[in-house]
């Protein structure tokens, strides 16, 4: 229901930086739906685990669309809508690096 | 602390890895391809130049070549004005300019120095950009904490180009 994630990469500039540590977890999704500007990490087949801020959600799916901040991210400009079950948990606290 | 702790766990125990992935190899960045570009405009200026003056009548080969020439100043100007504008967008990050304040009005005039390369055969506007561009690329290496030095180039122009100093 928790886990410690180290994030690479620069995607999500200027606020989450590459070697920052976050604990994600599933438990603020058992209270409520996931919303947009949520930071959530989750499993994508090709990229494998990934964090991005949620754009829009798909209540009758449960799909989201996830960004990053700046124009070369890939996400789901890329490769479309993640869903729900892919989701491994949201940001529920972030240790940045010094 | 905590980060510190966090950090000798993930050393001992690696955490698994988010990826907050870019579209670029991220951290590929160089100055150089910009320096070149500004290196053959000047350049371009010149064999337009020398082509005027040794080319008595403007046949069809004048043309041709003038063509050429005007064709790769504009293609390089551009270049030159991209390459920048991909480390000042991608790379450049507040600190950055909180270091070397002078940064955005640089590379605005980069970018109006490239364009004005393209407008005109002046000369002095492509010395004036190569200068510009090898402030930029001062800067750059020394926000990587990179020594610089300014040499001739070893080809023509051979104007004065800045090259980082590497071990």
């Amino acid at each position: 229901m928790i886990k410690l994630v180290k994030i690479t990469g620069q995607s999500l500039y200027p606020i989450y930086r590459e070697g920052d540590f976050v604990v994600v977890s599933k438990i603020p999704f058992l209270f409520g739906p996931v919303r947009p500007g949520d930071v959530i990490v989750f499993r994508h087949p090709i990229y494998g685990l990934m964090i991005k801020k949620v754009e829009r959600c798909v209540p009758q799916t449960g799909d989201v669309y996830v960004v990053g901040m700046h124009g070369h991210s890939i996400d789901s400009r890329r490769f479309g809508a993640i869903r729900r079950d892919d989701i491994v948990g949201k940001v529920i606290w972030h240790l940045k690096k010094r | 602390m905590i980060y510190e702790l966090i950090e000798k766990l993930d050393r001992r125990f690696p955490f698994e890895r988010a990826k907050a992935h870019c579209d670029i190899p991220c951290g590929i960045y160089d100055p150089h391809h910009a320096q070149l570009a500004a290196l053959t405009v000047i350049r371009m200026i010149d064999l337009m130049n020398e082509l005027v003056k040794e080319h008595g009548q403007q046949d069809m080969e004048f043309h041709n070549s003038m063509a050429r020439y005007i064709a790769v100043k504009e293609q390089h100007a551009e270049l030159c004005k991209h390459e920048v504008r991909i480390i000042w967008g991608d790379y450049i990050k507040p600190e950055h300019v909180q270091k070397y304040p002078e940064l955005h009005e640089l590379t605005n005039n980069i970018m109006k120095l490239g364009s004005k390369c393209r407008q005109t055969t002046s000369r002095e506007t492509a010395v004036e950009l190569l200068q510009a561009v090898n402030r930029f690329a001062e800067i750059f290496w020394e926000t990587k904490g990179i020594a610089t030095k300014r040499a001739k180039a070893p080809y023509k122009p051979e104007e004065e180009v800045v090259y980082p100093v590497l071990s």
